[in-house]
């Protein structure tokens, strides 16, 4: 039997221990946050410059800079939003507005889409290749690139517009009536607008994304390194130029490193304008 | 439409009221009130009193055909306006009609837009041309008071004002419209005292020239205001009016037993 005293004590112990283990675990995650920048920025930084931004791709992407890759990455990026976001908010609208939750198709719907968000990218990249690519023959293309990151980002949108839409105050709809607004107007000038921040917020997700998607790109944008004329131009995106400079291009690294820096800033400056936007909605509607 | 100014006093007022008479109210098999009759005098207030779930909102409700955006509701008998028009008609153009029948909610519920956007929509929805909307704006926040505490302000959020300006807002975008008859459901009841005085002033302030019905749970607030009075009790599972007439005679003796009981009980 234990005295109480030694038992309290053993209880502090390991209240302790509790706490150290947490406090390690929690700065190990800084540690790794610390090495991977520290690696970058160590490979990476000597080889950044206006010209590396600017310039064409030179001996397999050692020499030269990632100008066309930019270019092929942006895009790939602008087609995949403008191809997702008009059936994404469509989507969302019909699931908030138009259906009863709980009946057979909005349960379908809402099932299939948290489905398609269950798919991993290397998946997308397979059916780009398959159907983009090869039956609709768009060919390794910047436009097949971009519908198949198109198809990954739905999901997403699709989530974050009907999360908006739901958390705005339901009484909204009924007011609206009541001031003889059809449907239409309500949602056309008071829905969607008081939605918009969260639908931006679900569009810089799905753009952070698509920056750092290569499994779903491989296959269908392909890795061409010239400067693209029209989406119709096979063009490599940053993250698998990436990926080519680390298992392809022997001294590749520094290169890989120099793009994964500005890769690496690109998201953070878009997650960060994203966690900007929810704040400013979080603030305007539930304050 | 209809110019408000002539129904600027009583006596000759225009602005319609509504007669019902055997309306029922389903919710899938479920009546919520069944066989109301009732008569909501022109240009006067009329007060809807009544222990909780007893059907007074979902009566309010199929007055402006906002029971027709419930899935499985269900409106039966007959709703009639000022000049005898059948509101229940299916083929009536429902969206003029909730122009003519507005309505203010519990909860104030301003569109989380600016103050001027939120007269801007529902005006231009039905036609009011721009040029007229500040005019049309000023005077109907004039109307309830606010117009000193906004004009300054008017494209700011109307969330930032507090619950008793939101609930006037409120009252103001429903008044732009020139409604013959504005339904207030519980208005005061989710404002402090001092902001629920305020409204029920301005409530008080459009007799004679919009008809007002006004369900209530404050028996003072109903004594306050009421020109005529409509009481609901249960019978037989559903709600009806037991006892409806000039406020004056049935706070004074009602006849029925159960709304003698309510409107006493309440009192003492
Ligand atoms: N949308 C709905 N679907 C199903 N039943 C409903 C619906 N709305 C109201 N009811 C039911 O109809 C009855 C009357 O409700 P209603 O809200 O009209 O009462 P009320 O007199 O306004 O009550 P309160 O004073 O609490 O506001 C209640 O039993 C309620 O549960
Ligand atoms: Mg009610």
């Amino acid at each position: 039997m234990k005295s109480p005293v030694s038992r309290r004590n053993h209880r502090r112990f390991s209240d302790l221990a509790c706490g150290i283990v947490g406090a390690v675990a929690a700065s190990l995650t800084l540690v790794v946050l610390g090495c991977i920048v520290w690696d970058l920025l160590r490979l990476g930084l000597p080889h950044l410059s206006w010209l590396f931004l600017t310039g064409e791709v030179a001996d397999g992407g050692r020499s030269g800079g990632i100008g066309p890759v930019l270019v092929s990455t942006v895009m790939i990026v602008v087609i995949a939003l403008a191809v997702a976001i008009p059936p994404g908010v469509g989507c969302a609208l019909w699931l908030s507005e138009f259906v009863r939750p709980g009946t057979v198709p909005a349960r379908a719907i809402t099932g299939g889409v948290d489905l398609l968000a269950s798919v991993p990218s290397i998946v997308f990249g397979l059916f780009g290749m398959a159907f983009f690519a090869q039956v609709l023959g768009l060919g390794f293309s910047i436009l097949s690139g971009g519908l198949t990151l198109a198809c990954m980002i739905l999901p997403l949108l699709v989530r974050t517009t009907l999360t908006a839409l739901q958390s705005l105050p339901v009484d909204l709809r009924p007011s609206a009536a009541a001031l003889g607004l059809t449907q239409t107007t309500t949602i056309r000038k008071i829905l969607l607008p008081a939605a918009l921040p969260g639908i931006l917020v679900g569009v810089t997700i799905g753009v952070a994304r698509s920056l750092s998607e290569t499994a779903a790109l491989i296959f269908t944008s392909g890795y061409a390194t010239r400067w693209p004329d029209s989406p119709g131009d096979s063009g490599r995106a940053l993250s698998v130029h990436i990926y080519d400079l680390a298992m392809n291009i022997p001294n590749g690294a520094a290169a890989a490193s120099a793009s994964a820096l500005v890769l690496l800033l690109m998201i953070l400056v878009i997650n960060s304008f994203a966690s900007f936007l929810a704040e400013r909605w979080l603030r305007r509607y539930h304050s | 439409m209809t110019s408000v100014s002539s129904c600027s006093s009583n006596t000759s007022c225009t602005c319609g009221g509504l007669s019902l008479s055997d309306v029922s109210v389903h919710y899938g098999n479920f009546a919520a009130i069944r066989e109301v009759s009732l008569t909501i005098p022109d240009c006067q207030i009329t007060a809807l009193v009544g222990p909780s779930g007893c059907g007074k909102s979902s009566l309010l409700h199929a007055m402006n055909r906002l029971t027709d955006l419930i899935p499985g509701c269900r409106v039966e008998g007959s709703v009639r306006d000022g000049v005898g028009r059948e509101l229940t008609d299916p083929s009536l153009d429902v969206m003029s009609l909730r122009r003519r029948i507005g309505m203010v909610f519990q909860k104030p519920n301003p569109f989380p837009h600016s103050i001027r956007r939120n007269f801007e929509i529902p005006l231009r929805e039905h036609g009011v041309s721009r040029s007229d909307l500040p005019d049309l704006m000023e005077k109907s926040l004039r109307d309830v008071g606010l117009w000193e505490e906004v004009s300054s302000r008017l494209d700011e959020s109307a969330m930032k004002l507090s619950g008793g300006q939101q609930q006037r807002l409120c009252i103001a975008r429903a008044l732009a419209l020139d409604p013959e008859v504005i339904l207030f459901d519980e208005p005061c009841s989710a404002l402090d005292p001092l902001a629920s005085a305020v409204v029920e002033e301005h409530i008080a302030a459009l007799r004679g020239r919009v008809t007002v019905v006004i369900v209530t749970h404050n028996l003072a607030q109903a004594r306050r205001l009421a020109d005529h009075v409509g009481v609901f009790w249960m019978r037989a599972g559903a709600g009806t009016i037991v006892e409806e007439g000039p406020a004056e005679v049935v706070f004074a003796s009602p006849s029925d037993a159960d709304a003698r009981y309510y409107l006493s009980g309440v009192r003492g």
